[in-house]
């Protein structure tokens, strides 16, 4: 079922650089997104019932 | 005796309790990555490179594959050379005194005159040269056999790998069978016969890859794609995929200073044990946290968990009473 989403995962990346410290435009993504996954998990309430209480 | 807080720590709980199902919660979270993997999996597939052959080295290289079989027969090569646990040709790594790479053993012998060219040549119906070569070869004293190889290596290296300007010399039978292997390659045999070397399930390609890394071909596949080690190759996947940004620390070391510079001794040569070492020793940091005083109490000074339970923690504030 791979389609062109395939074919533009199989293409060479593009890639960050500077001096010594080099990184997948990917990764970078991939790392960005933990981070914003990790600060949603802090920042977004705990669901809570009609009292207010935490369920 | 117990202190004031052991005693607050190990009294039971007389607040409110609420119902709580660990199970449930790491099912449903099992359960949400399970579906996201399909679905991305099912979208964007998997890395899809050409695979590397020897069929494909000797024909897109063929003089760097001829020189590597040569070397192979000088027993001048990366493999041959390398020490265990593939024979004692050096000492291998070490750390300071700790001799790990030797002191581990040869525990997967590896000759690479013949099991990367003698025995894959003979596995072969044979042209009358490359026969002829390789009963000269058989019959020949080791010494011979050294002497051979090394000179035809000596002067593919002085030529820098040309192999047009290489003047004639006391070679023997090694040309021919660098000829005979670079043919065999070619023709697309020499990968299925050193996968053969083994049992009837072959599963084990030690060999191939040896083989390929005292080459070009592997290392340029490898720098093309942005997986060496000194341009963080650890991290990349091949393509656009994303790699292993988990190992952004352990890559880290080899960008810098001494571990960059393979001529750095005595770290920079053994970069690879000095480096497991560090991630040993920060490894066991991570573990130990809870014990390192000004570690262990960084949530105090760092207290994003009271971000997390703010509620509680605001009503704690309303609760206590003021002084």
């Amino acid at each position: 079922m791979t389609g062109w989403i395939a074919d533009f995962m199989n293409h060479p990346a593009t890639y960050l650089k500077s001096g010594w410290f080099q990184i997948s435009v990917t990764n970078l993504v991939v790392i960005l997104l933990m981070l914003a996954i990790f600060a949603l998990a802090v920042l977004i309430p705990f669901p809570k019932d009609k009292d207010g209480h935490h369920k | 005796m117990s202190t004031v807080k052991e005693s607050f720590d190990a009294a039971p709980w007389k607040g409110k309790t609420k119902r709580y199902d660990i199970v449930k919660e790491g099912s449903v979270a099992l359960a949400f990555v399970m579906v996201l993997t399909i679905i991305l999996s099912l979208f964007m597939g998997s890395p899809d490179e050409t695979p590397l052959t020897f069929k494909g080295w000797a024909v897109s290289n063929s003089d760097n594959f001829y020189a590597t079989a040569v070397q192979e027969l000088a027993g001048t090569s990366g493999t041959a050379t390398y020490g265990a646990p593939y024979n004692k040709a050096a000492d291998g790594l070490n750390l300071g005194p700790l001799w790990l790479q030797k002191w581990a053993g040869v525990t997967r012998p590896i000759d690479s005159v013949n099991d990367f060219v003698i025995s894959p040549l003979s596995t072969q119906v044979m042209s009358t040269d490359i026969a002829s070569a390789l009963a000269t070869w058989n019959s020949a004293t080791a010494a011979q056999k050294q002497a051979w190889a090394t000179a035809y290596d000596d002067a593919i290296t002085n030529a820098e790998g040309k192999l047009a300007d290489v003047p004639s010399g006391a070679y023997g039978p090694v040309p021919a069978l660098a000829q005979g292997l670079t043919d065999m390659a070619k023709a697309g045999a020499l990968d299925a016969a050193l996968l053969s070397q083994g049992g009837f399930f072959q599963t084990d390609n030690t060999k191939q890859i040896l083989f390929f890394g005292d080459g070009a071909y592997l290392d340029d596949a490898g720098t093309a794609a942005n997986l060496q080690g000194g341009t963080w190759g650890m991290m990349n996947e091949t393509g656009r995929y994303p790699g292993q940004a988990w190992l952004w620390l352990y890559s880290f070391w080899y960008q810098i200073p001494p571990f960059n510079n393979e001529e750095s001794k005595p770290i920079g040569a053994n970069a690879d044990a000095y480096i497991m070492a560090i991630m040993g020793v920060l490894s066991l940091g991570l573990i130990l946290i809870p014990v390192i005083p000004g570690i262990k109490t960084l949530p105090m000074r760092i207290p994003i968990h009271r971000g997390i339970w703010r509620d509680y923690y605001r009503s704690q504030a309303i609760r206590k009473p003021k002084k």
